[in-house]
Parts: C-alpha cells; sequence; structure tokens
C-alpha cells in the first residue's frame, strides 16, 4: 500500500467571468512510498499546496482519484491518522500553546492514558516548552511554525503533510526542523514535504517530485535526478598526448581539468561506449568514469525553464 | 457528537475571549445590582402603594413583579439580540480564513459537525448570557415580591430561540459570502425593520392599490422569521399570560431548519 496516491487527478478553478477557468493540476498521477520523505517542489501557483488541499478533501479534485493510507479522501475518518500543517496557518489566537495542541488531539480523535505527557514530550522536541502558557497571539512567526509543527504530530500520525514547514524559521530552527523529520522517519512515519527552499528538500527527501503548472514534470530520487547523464569525469592513466585529443578523439566534447583529468559531454549512453570504444582501441587505460552531478536547484531551475519553453511554444 | 460538543466548547472560549460577552455579562450585572440596590431601598408598600389596582394584596405584588420583569426582558429581547448578533457575526467569516479552516477540515471531523459546533456553541453562549439575568431577576423579584411564575424562566428560552433563528440566517450568509457585515446587516433588516412591517401589514396595505406588492408582503410574512411575534410570546411569557398561537414558533423554526441545512449544503460543497 502507498501512503499517498493519486490517479489522473485535475482540478480546475473557475475564476469569474474575467480570470475564466484555471487548471491548477492537470492529468496529475503520482504515488508515494510509505515511510519515506517525500519532497514536493515547484513554483508558486504550480498546484503543490491545491494538491495536498486535495489529499486532505479541503478542496475536491474535477477529475480524477485520490487515496491516503489506502483510503478514499473523501472518507474524513482516515485524517485519524494524518497530520497537517498548513502554509500561513491561524490558530485560536485566544488558545496557549499547551491548549492548542490538547484541542487539536481532541478533535483528531486521539485517544491516550497520558495526554499531557504527550503535549510536554512534542513542547520540548520543538523547542516550546517554556512557552506553553503564553497565549498564541503573542507568539513570533518562529515560534508558530515550531508549535505548528508540534500540533500536526500531536496524533501520532502515519502521515504528515508540511506545506513550508521551515517558512519564517531561523537557521538552527530549521536544522532542528530536519532533525525532527528525520527522527519521524526512523519511526517508519511518511512524510510529504512541499517547500521553497531546494537545499532542504535535497537534503532530507528521498523521493523527489516537480510540478510546474499542474503538470508533474519529473520524479525520483534526489540521487537519480541531480545525477547528469549527459555529463561525465573521465580520468586516464597517465597524461593523453594532445595529438590523440586533436586527433581520433577530436569529435568528442572533451575539456581537461586542472587536476588532469577531463569532462565529457555526451548525448545518450550509447555515445559514451562509444567513446570507451574509441579510446580502449588506442591503447588507453581509462581510470575513472564518474557521472557528474549538478545540485537541485540547479535541476529545478532547467526543468522548469525547458518546461515553460514547451507550455509557451 | 463527540466532534460537535468540541466545537461548541472552543466556540465558547471564543467567545469569551471575544470582549462583546464580557461586556454583556457585566452589563447584565450591572442592571442586577441595580435592581438589587433599588429593592433594598424600598419598601414592599411603595410598589403596592403605586399600582392601586385594588384585588388582593398577593395579586398586586404578583403584578408589580412582573411589570419589573417586563421592564428587563424587552429591552433584552431587543438589544441584548443586537449585542448578540453583533458578536456572532463574525463567526464564520472567522472560521473560513485561509489557514484557519484548513486546520479543522484536516481532522478527521465531518464539515456538517463543523458547522453545528460553531451553532451550538454561538446559541450555548448567548443562552447562558440570557438565563443569567433572566434567572437573576426572577430569583429577585420572587424574594421580593414572593411571585415564583415559573413561566418567566421560559422568556430566557424564547429569546434564545429568537436567536438562533436568526443566527442560522447568519451562518448562512456567512458559509455563503464570508461576509459578516453582510450577515450583520440582512439579520439587522429582518429583526428591526422587516419582522415588525410585515406583521403589521394589514395596517398600511390599505395603502397600497398593487395586488403584486400584497401578494409580495404576504409572501415574505411566511417566509420570513416572524421574530416580531416571538417578541410579543416572550412578553406574554414575562406577564404569566397565556401564549396565544404557537405558529410564529413553529414557521420560525422551519425557517430555521431550511436555513441551517442551506448552510451546511454549501459549506459541504465548497473548496477551500
Amino acid at each position: 500500500m502507498h501512503a499517498v496516491e493519486v490517479n489522473n487527478l485535475t482540478k480546475i478553478y473557475s475564476g469569474g467571468m474575467k480570470s475564466g477557468r484555471i487548471a491548477a493540476l492537470k492529468n496529475f498521477s503520482l504515488n508515494v512510498e510509505e515511510g519515506k520523505i517525500f519532497g514536493l517542489l515547484g513554483p508558486n501557483g504550480a498546484g503543490k499546496t491545491t494538491l495536498i488541499k486535495i489529499l486532505l478533501g479541503i478542496t475536491s479534485a474535477t477529475h480524477g482519484d485520490a487515496k491516503i493510507l489506502g483510503s478514499d479522501v473523501s472518507d474524513y475518518h482516515i485524517k485519524k491518522h494524518v497530520g497537517y500543517l498548513p502554509e500561513n496557518h491561524k490558530f485560536p489566537s485566544y488558545l496557549t500553546g499547551e491548549q492548542l495542541l490538547k484541542f487539536i488531539a481532541d478533535l483528531s480523535g486521539y485517544e491516550t492514558g497520558n495526554i499531557n505527557g504527550r503535549i510536554d514530550e512534542l513542547l520540548e522536541m520543538v523547542a516550546m516548552f517554556k512557552w506553553k502558557k503564553t497565549k498564541i497571539k503573542k507568539y513570533s512567526k518562529g515560534m508558530m511554525q515550531r508549535i505548528g509543527l508540534a500540533q500536526a504530530m500531536i496524533n501520532d500520525p502515519d502521515l504528515i503533510f508540511l506545506d513550508e514547514p521551515t517558512d519564517g524559521v531561523d537557521p538552527i530552527g530549521r536544522k532542528e526542523i530536519r532533525d525532527i523529520l528525520s527522527h519521524l522517519k526512523s519511526k517508519g512515519k511518511t512524510i510529504f514535504v512541499n517547500s521553497h527552499l531546494l537545499s532542504e528538500v535535497e537534503v532530507i527527501s528521498d523521493r523527489v517530485a516537480i510540478l510546474n503548472k499542474g503538470e508533474l514534470i519529473t520524479e525520483g530520487t534526489v540521487d537519480d535526478l541531480t545525477s547528469n547523464r549527459e555529463l561525465y569525469r573521465i580520468s586516464f592513466e597517465g597524461d593523453l598526448p594532445e595529438t590523440i585529443l586533436t586527433g581520433e578523439l577530436a569529435e568528442y566534447s572533451l575539456n581537461r581539468l586542472e587536476d588532469k583529468s577531463y569532462t565529457l559531454k555526451v548525448t545518450n549512453v550509447n555515445s559514451l561506449n562509444d567513446f570507451i570504444d574509441r579510446v580502449r582501441a588506442l591503447h588507453l587505460n581509462i581510470h575513472s568514469i564518474v557521472p557528474q552531478k549538478s545540485s537541485l536547484e540547479d535541476m529545478f531551475i532547467s526543468l522548469i525553464k525547458e518546461s515553460n519553453g514547451k507550455n509557451n511554444k | 457528537m463527540k466532534n460537535t460538543w468540541l466545537l461548541t466548547k472552543i466556540t465558547l472560549q471564543e467567545a469569551f475571549a471575544r470582549k462583546n460577552f464580557i461586556m454583556f455579562f457585566a452589563v447584565s450585572s450591572f442592571i442586577i445590582l441595580i435592581i438589587i440596590a433599588v429593592f433594598a431601598s424600598t419598601d414592599l408598600t411603595n410598589y403596592t402603594n403605586i399600582s392601586q389596582m385594588g384585588g388582593d394584596q398577593f395579586d398586586l405584588r404578583r403584578k408589580v413583579a412582573q411589570f419589573f420583569r417586563v421592564l428587563i426582558i424587552m429591552p433584552l429581547f431587543g438589544g441584548g439580540l443586537f449585542l448578540a448578533i453583533f458578536s456572532v457575526s463574525s463567526f464564520i467569516p472567522a472560521l473560513l480564513e485561509k489557514g484557519n479552516i484548513d486546520v479543522f477540515l484536516s481532522k478527521p471531523i465531518s464539515r456538517t459537525q463543523l458547522l453545528l459546533g460553531k451553532y451550538f456553541g454561538g446559541i450555548l453562549v448567548v443562552f447562558l448570557n440570557v438565563a443569567y439575568l433572566v434567572v437573576a431577576i426572577w430569583i429577585l423579584t420572587g424574594v421580593k415580591f414572593g411571585a415564583w411564575e415559573a413561566d418567566f424562566l421560559l422568556s430566557a428560552v424564547s429569546i434564545t430561540f429568537t436567536f438562533a433563528v436568526l443566527y442560522a440566517l447568519i451562518i448562512l450568509i456567512g458559509v455563503a459570502t464570508q461576509s459578516s457585515v453582510l450577515a450583520m446587516m440582512l439579520t439587522y433588516l429582518i429583526f428591526f425593520i422587516l419582522s415588525p412591517l410585515l406583521l403589521a401589514r394589514d395596517k398600511w396595505e390599505t395603502l397600497i392599490k398593487s395586488d403584486l406588492v400584497k401578494s409580495i408582503a404576504d409572501m415574505l410574512y411566511y417566509i420570513i422569521p416572524k421574530t416580531s411575534e416571538l417578541g410579543t410570546i416572550t412578553k406574554d411569557l414575562a406577564l404569566g399570560n397565556p401564549v396565544d398561537s404557537f405558529q410564529p414558533v413553529i414557521s420560525s423554526s422551519l425557517f430555521l431548519i431550511l436555513t441551517l441545512w442551506l448552510g451546511i449544503f454549501i459549506f459541504n460543497k465548497k473548496d477551500y
């Protein structure tokens, strides 16, 4: 069973007379494995929040199916096992942090003998214990995110949706949140993160999907996505003679690096194998061939540009 | 049921966090203190002399007690409901604010339970405030005049019921438009203008020649909640008079059920 299953999901918003109909999601399909951290990336307006809202029954899909933890999203009882930190959340400002967690635990149907112990444990975890008797209206943005994260975990959920969880949090706080997410993963929880902060998603996520204008551009592990299949770093035993570089291997795009290795740009894996055959035929020894990685940010920007280019044609 | 009660409780907390209901409570307490002061500083014979209505002593005492009760209840019906509508009109738009509604809808509760929780919470707040004043007046007039008609206590139910009818409309408008101002204005329009005007339509319809206008007025009379007649029922209960007709209660109940159902229906269909 997948924690999240989405099949051909389409969401069309009616924007009124002037704006017409806006497709927030277009035939979107996605599966999220249980026990993994899944990062959903995309520029503003890509449809990330719409997807989460459909999965939580806050918004309805125009077409398609969506399931969480094996149940259709229309079955609200399944949300007993789900936690959610919305973007720009507004909790009842007249409650204290402690009261909020108690209320959310009750609302989530969380039944345990020691709810106060659970509240204290979570407040300690998000470094908010000393503010537990303070009214939420007095909390800073960073504190709001921390208490928001605590409320998303209060019912010990199996699946947690986090929409921009580190928004407004300082670097130390971000590190602490990353550690909390890793801890939750180690307990077998599935975490679905929407974020603009690519570097963070790169660090914590097992799998990543990129969404643009309601369409899935790509999906895979961070390693898969950041491995650039067209660029390799090659080193040879000994120096490569200049005559070979400009002669037999002239048709290949080889660039010498400072450490005497080379980068090779090829169009596909067959081209790489052709190159290896050519080098071996010249009785040269290859020491290593390593695919080169780009950062998630480089890959993200390049894919979004490519996607926008296609859409504009 | 458990979820609805939880939301009712949180609505109570929200109401007390807003200063309006504390103010209402403070005003009620102030009125109670004034009455205590008036009763403590005057002799019972003063009231019986004022009445000069003949009959036995107990009957006179009862009438004076009723006079005080109506003196409190009728302004409570008008002014108290005015304040209550003002206070609760923002409940639904505040619930539906982005970032707030997401939290509630992501929990294992149905939208119907959520809206009913808000509805019952608002009613409970008003009932507690109204009951506080009504019971206090009943005890004070009872102690002072020895008149303990329990029917008077029903006026708290009658006022709360009138509020419940209007609050259902506030919920519907709040869900449909997310505007507290519009919800408040339409409710005041019905409570203070349309209902009294339609009740007295026999008097002004003679001035109008158009049958169409008369038909519309008649139709509106049966559709719109009969808050003016509910006021009359409240007054009868305060005076210890029998209630002539329960037709306003029945038709207003139908309005309540219909508007609340429509509000829930729209809420269940909306995207947030």
